[in-house]
């Protein structure tokens, strides 16, 4: 037996530990531990509902528009506050376009260098790489010259002997099987997805005043003027700019990224049976189509024991089960007291004890659905839609299982998403889907719009009496929660379940462990000093462990460390 | 219409970086505020507050002529020590430094931007040692006096190379949402 930590897990967002037990090249148990305090909620209580959001996006750096929404969403649901048909179709492309950027970010720069060895790209044959890839995907970048011109800059940075952000990692392990053809393939799109995140992030921009911070929101709809003959307001020429925007990164999500993680796939068919862990999964409804919010182009729903024919639907935001489903427990994390609260009586009272396995050795709570752990995710998105009949979902997770079939043969079926592939697939496939929606959900904006609605605000108005309400969203990261209690047009209390939360959570009062930890069951770990098989399976979740704090390190300290026990 | 030659044309971004819910690591946010409010500068130049971007800094070094970040900096060195960086520095002292979870992602940004052919001509980083960075606490004084000292610099840091920036003679309001009233009215003064 042997027992490996790695602290810092690194290519992630935020700080996070992981602890397992390996026994005969695999793992029989785990440990995720956030190393940072997570109890930013507290700055919350006592603060004009209003202004939730201004600091909600603060709580992390890179989700800030996801919980600038769902913090209005919370208060608007309080107030069962209906806002304008416009503002929610502002808010859906801003959410796209964030989700968009945040997919291709987390699949080339967070997660394809676990799989892509770059030291072998000198030798690749750029012709043979651009024609391999001429037969896999109509994208223009994979052309002879691009590929050849990608290839000589590798060459240049390894010939410098700097490796650089590179030489950190576990290049020529043995787990690393791609050729030099696919790794240069691969690579390649890595530096173009630089181009198409910030395309996304213009999105944002454009519509949120701001990036990352947005300034447009506001508890009763959004804060853009709409007049169609002002040049200051939103008007056909922004609509415009969006559009093709929209329409510049759709080829590169439907030509390139959806088709790497197909190849990644068919490449590392093994990978379809590791990293399963927590087969319940939880999405929540988003993309309201109307401005009541009864109709959704993403639905929510809840699938237990991988059973998908047994989903189960969560219908719209103020769904009963949902609400009376969700508690944190905080038996195994560093907070006073046993057992599990619902949010809205959560508690953040901190009571730190150094990690210890068998009792508290995490900052991040365990969330429970009726007392199960749940995945969120992209996975459990494509799976409740996917189960739960969802036509663009068929469409795409139909499209990807073709591809993957088509290159060597391999017959995916779409059980075995239940996987760490299968988090990516399903990461490449939503955003394939999240392509159709930005354009859909700009064309209901736009029709609106020449219809003659303007409006985008509805001005709130708080009463006297204890209220309480909870705003969703399918987060990149999964299904996100804020929960709020108001009083006089105050915080009383403010607890956000966070997609992170759900995955990265610890044992419960049951000791049941949670998704990332039951992930990891079973994984290979071929050496224990390089554990790249962990990282894989650990980086398909996309963690994001609250990134609240940063501080660039002049001083020098050691590289993320991995002890063997 | 033609002003000032090729240098109009710089795409120059001063950005600030940090948590502003977080104490003194909120510098690099305060310090760009209070840039802006003092200063001014042509449309060229983009002032940011970006929290804690991590690695999605990267969209916004790309194809920029210039960055200025104002950011704290762990040294050991007093409380609101003010040290400048160049790229360079960053990167000889590379095989020290950590690519911890705090990191801003900068160097591996930069480092993917230059392979990709997109990154910024120069990249200068105003650095300001904290005192605390505990959630929910105010700016310590070492700092906010530094970040009056940080505004000029990088004010100086434009003029040296060109680029308009003028001291405005009646300051715009400062947008500091997150400081105590105190701290607003000090920094407004």
């Amino acid at each position: 037996m042997t027992r490996v930590s790695i602290d810092p897990v690194t290519r992630i967002e935020g700080h996070l530990r992981i602890d397992v037990e390996v026994d005969g090249g695999t793992v029989q148990k785990a440990w995720a531990s956030c190393t940072m305090w997570r109890g930013i909620e507290t700055i919350l209580r006592g603060r004009d509902a209003r202004e939730g959001w201004v600091f909600a996006q603060r709580f992390c750096g890179v989700c800030t528009t996801v919980h600038a929404i769902a913090s209005v969403r919370a208060v608007e649901d309080a107030l069962q506050l209906e806002i304008p048909a416009n503002a929610q179709y502002i808010r859906n492309l801003i959410l796209i376009a964030h989700a968009l950027h945040d997919h291709i970010v987390h699949f080339y720069h967070l997660s394809i260098l676990d799989w892509v060895d770059i030291t072998t790209i000198p030798k690749a044959d750029a012709a043979r790489a651009a024609s391999l890839a001429d037969g896999y995907s109509t994208w223009p970048g994979n052309s002879h010259a691009k590929l050849e011109e990608v290839q000589n800059k590798v060459k240049g940075l390894i010939g410098s002997g700097q490796l650089g952000i590179f030489s950190h990692g576990y290049w020529s392990h043995p787990a690393m099987r791609l050729s030099p053809e696919m790794n240069l393939i691969f690579f390649a799109h890595y530096l173009e997805a630089l181009e198409f995140q910030r395309k996304a992030c213009q999105i944002v921009g454009i519509l949120g005043g701001k990036t990352p911070h947005i300034q447009n929101m506001a508890v009763g709809g959004v804060m853009n003027a709409i007049n169609l003959n002002s040049l200051a307001t939103m008007n056909m020429d922004r609509l415009g700019v969006l559009q093709s925007l929209i329409h510049d990164i759709i080829p590169f999500v439907q030509q390139a990224y959806l088709i790497d993680t197909c190849l990644l796939a068919a490449s590392y068919p093994e990978w379809f049976h590791y990293g399963r862990g927590v087969a319940n999964y939880l999405a929540v409804p988003d993309l309201p189509l109307d401005a009541k919010a009864t109709q959704f182009d993403l639905p929510g729903g809840v699938i237990m024991d991988g059973n998908l024919a047994g989903s189960r639907p969560i219908k719209d935001w103020r769904d009963e089960k949902f609400r009376a489903a969700v508690a944190e427990d905080v038996t195994h994390a560093w907070y006073r007291g046993e057992g599990a609260l619902p949010p809205w009586k959560g508690k953040t009272e901190p009571d730190y004890t150094d990690f210890q396995e068998n009792a508290k050795y995490t900052w991040v709570k365990a969330p429970r659905y009726n007392g199960h752990p749940m995945q969120v995710g992209p996975l459990s998105n494509v799976l409740v839609g996917f189960a739960s009949g969802h036509q663009l979902t068929h469409k795409w997770t139909e499209t990807a299982l073709a591809k993957i079939s088509s290159v060597h043969g391999l017959k995916v079926p779409p059980e075995d998403l239940q996987s760490t592939m299968g988090r990516h697939l399903a990461r490449g496939i939503r955003s394939a889907m999240l392509c159709d929606l930005a354009l859909g959900h700009w064309q209901l904006l736009t029709a609106n719009i020449l219809k003659g609605d303007d409006a985008t605000y509805n001005p709130p108005q708080f009463p006297n009496h204890e209220i309480a309400g909870v705003g969703m969203h399918e987060a990149p990261r999964g299904g996100l929660s804020h929960w709020v209690m108001i009083e006089k047009g105050a915080f009383s209390n403010y607890q956000a379940v966070v997609p992170t939360t759900w995955n990265a959570s610890p044992r419960d009062e049951k000791g049941v462990p949670g998704p990332y930890e039951s992930s990891l069951l079973s994984n290979p770990v071929a050496d224990p000093v390089k554990p790249l098989e962990i990282l894989r399976t650990v980086h398909s979740f996309d963690p994001c462990m609250a990134c609240s704090c940063h501080t660039l390190d002049g001083r020098g300290r050691e590289i993320a460390q991995v002890k063997v026990l | 219409m033609i002003t000032s030659g090729r240098r109009s044309h710089k795409r120059v971004s001063v950005i600030g970086i940090g948590n502003v819910l977080l104490g003194d690591d909120g510098f690099g946010p305060l310090a760009v505020e209070m840039f802006r409010s003092a200063y001014e500068c042509d449309s060229n130049v983009e002032i940011l507050d970006l929290g804690t971007p991590g690695l999605d800094i990267a969209p916004y070094l790309y194809d920029t002529d210039l960055v200025v970040l104002a950011d704290t900096i762990l040294v050991d060195e007093r409380p609101g020590t003010l040290c400048i960086y160049s790229e360079a520095d960053l990167f000889s002292r590379r095989s020290q430094l950590r690519v911890t979870a705090h990191d801003p992602g900068v160097q591996e940004s930069l480092v993917q931007l230059r392979l990709a052919g997109h990154a910024p001509s120069e990249l200068i980083i105003v650095g300001v040692v904290p005192d605390s960075c505990g959630l929910g606490e105010s700016i310590s004084p070492w700092v906010l006096s530094a970040s009056f000292v940080a505004i000029d610099k990088i004010a100086r840091l434009l003029a040296e190379r060109t680029i308009a920036c003028r001291r405005r003679e009646v300051p715009a309001q400062p947008h500091l949402w997150w400081l105590s009233g105190d701290q607003r009215e000090l920094v407004s003064s």
